[in-house]
């Protein structure tokens, strides 16, 4: 109450007005300018797979910057010192740039795919579909449901208006622009989105700086801070923000739909620099709002409520003008509305082409037109739903963790199908299952208090953090040193980590549902005498609107 | 850290948020000159 009142006197209702009007009616126009009398179903969901440099990498760049990342490094700014920011934002930033090298095999294999999960069906079959494509499902929809809860949350303290009526306005902004042109206009938009963006981290940061005491603040506040927050090297902030974090970058990215929707639409020759700008653009931005955290530890502040996710607006309402927080206000509103429309588009994109495409109709037969119907019929429930969820105030954070984390069961069931021809349909489904059935217990204390069983939790997340470094280093250098660094990994990581980890529940739960995805998978899979022939992805995936009927249907048999 | 420090460390990122914005939209405007002279849409 406090906040409110003490914010509704920084914007009053017709400047709040005003700004929405202007950011939506903006946004609208621009996707009016491209609306077509009839959109193609394949445009609705790809964009024509052949978006140039600036639009994909600007739209990369807004989609990954969500209102919640921008509250969240502050707040581990605020946590953990000088490192929190580095702790949330770089390794934000790295699961773009990781998952670069397998886009460009995923593009190679299936140039024109829409979602990843589509590419999984034309590999193994319905099963690894469905899963790929729930969990892209229930991460959208969290994603989508806390970025309205952020824009009714910001409505709420800037503003005389409440909650309710921000989410819905926000809500309602949102599905206008989107509905009639999907995945085009939420690219399109994506520009001016990430012009306010940036275009306001850039000037509001050295504002806040100059404006809170400049450099004077670090000699005059450093007494706030403790040995771990003062350094740049703090075991805190890696243990609790960053090593969750750096076993979640091929997780996030795999499991986002957002980010393979891109990839998926950018010129093939493009993906590169657009992957690697959008890393340097989110990274910057994000570690840069992460800064104000930091400031707000060095002056002392104390969250409004007690609630660290009033730090970004407090500061904003301590620190800036009138006119500065108007670009605060849509800089905020460009975050959540960037990655709500991506959202938007990929929820359509998976229910036209896994649901309908290749499920109900079936590839060959489905309708275009048909198509566009269930994919803007799926815009507006997925807005309903995502409404009622957020008039919940649910803690979408947490929830988020949580399907970070099991997203960790598909990385690299994912990849190695992507790489290896011995993976079956049967090694996907069981190593993902097998991972969450070990992961649920895991995250959520389940377990029983035993020593045996907490040295092989500590022996999985061993595991787990050679699958990932493993990972990694395959997609840039390969098999033979991605082998290498993992086992290295592993046996440096082993006498530090066995012993301790499984306190670490975040962070342990997510290293063993990778370790035992990959170990189920092998197993299922290395003594398969079949070699699947990647050739056979292109041929059972095509464009909905030029399919042409032929007479042998090369979707694998289930 | 020291003051110095402190201090390019803070505004180190807006410098280069500023930067990627830059070539963010030099690259639209690219990406909208070549549309137009080919006589399509941007998107």
């Amino acid at each position: 109450m406090g906040t409110e009142s003490m914010a509704s006197q920084q914007l009053s209702a017709p400047v709040i007005i005003f700004l929405l009007v202007l950011f939506f009616g903006g946004t609208l126009f621009m996707s009016v300018m491209i609306g077509k009398k009839k959109e193609n179903a394949d445009g609705y969901m790809n964009a024509g797979q052949n978006i140039g440099f600036g639009i994909a990498a600007t739209s990369m760049t807004a989609t990954w910057i969500w209102a919640s990342s921008m509250y969240a490094s502050a707040t581990a700014g605020y946590t953990y010192g000088i490192s929190g920011p580095i702790h949330y934002g770089l390794w934000g930033a790295l699961m773009i740039l990781f998952i670069y090298p397998f886009g460009r095999r995923i593009r190679a294999v299936a140039p024109r795919a829409h979602t990843l999960a589509e590419v999984m069906h034309a590999r193994h079959g319905r099963s690894s579909q469905l899963m790929l494509a729930g969990s892209n499902v229930l991460g959208s929809l969290i994603s989508l449901t806390s970025n309205f809860i952020a824009g009714g949350a910001l409505v709420a303290m800037l503003s005389p208006f409440n909650f309710t009526q921000g989410i819905l306005v926000m809500a309602a902004g949102v599905l206008l622009y989107t509905l009639w042109s999907g995945f085009r206009a939420s690219v399109l938009t994506d520009f001016a989105q990430a012009v306010a963006m940036l275009g306001a981290v850039a000037v509001i940061i050295p504002v806040v700086f100059f404006a809170a005491g400049g450099p004077g603040m670090f000699e005059a506040g450093a007494q706030n801070l403790t040995p771990q927050q003062s350094s740049f090297f703090s075991s805190d902030a890696f243990l609790n923000q960053g090593a969750p974090y750096i076993a979640a970058v091929l997780a996030y990215a795999i499991g986002n739909q957002t980010i393979a929707q891109r990839l998926f639409a950018v010129r093939e020759d493009l993906i590169k620099p657009t992957f690697i700008t959008a890393t340097i653009g989110y990274g910057a931005t994000v570690i840069g709002i992460g800064m104000l955290g930091v400031m707000a530890l060095y002056l002392g502040m104390e969250p409004m409520g007690g609630d660290v996710n009033n730090l970004i607006p407090q500061i904003a309402t301590t620190f800036l003008g009138p006119i500065l927080l108007c670009v605060f206000f849509i800089m905020i509103i460009g975050a959540l509305a960037s990655t709500a429309d991506s959202d938007l588009s990929a929820l359509s994109s998976i229910m036209m082409a896994d649901v309908y495409g290749q499920n109900v109709a079936g590839r060959k037969k489905a309708n275009p037109k048909t198509m566009l119907f269930v994919g803007r019929v799926t815009m507006v429930v997925a807005t309903g739903a995502a409404l009622y969820f957020a008039s919940g105030q649910m803690n979408i954070l947490d929830l988020l963790v949580f399907v970070g984390a099991m997203w960790g069961a598909l990385v690299f069931p994912v990849i190695a199908s992507f790489y290896w021809g011995k993976v079956t349909n049967a090694a996907f489904t069981v190593a993902t299952l097998a991972a969450l059935a070990l992961f649920i217990p895991v995250r959520f204390e389940m377990l029983p208090d035993n020593i045996a069983i907490d040295l092989g939790v500590d022996v999985l997340s061993v595991l787990g953090i050679g699958v990932v470094l493993g990972l990694m280093a395959f997609g840039f250098f390969g098999l033979k040193p991605a082998l290498w660094i993992g086992s290295i990994a592993a046996v440096v990581s082993a006498p530090f980590a066995i012993g301790f980890l499984h306190d670490y529940h975040v962070l342990s739960g997510s290293l063993v549902a990778y370790s035992v995805s990959t170990v189920v998978c092998y197993l299922m899979s290395f003594r398969n005498k079949k070699d699947f022939d990647f050739a056979l992805i292109d041929q059972r995936i095509g464009e909905f609107d030029r399919e042409e009927s032929s007479d042998e249907d090369p979707t694998p048999a289930h | 850290m020291g003051t110095l420090a402190l201090t390019a460390y803070v505004l180190v990122w807006p410098a280069i948020v500023a930067a990627v914005l830059f070539f963010l939209v030099r690259g639209f405007v690219k990406d909208w000159r070549e549309a137009r002279e080919e006589g399509r849409s941007i998107i």
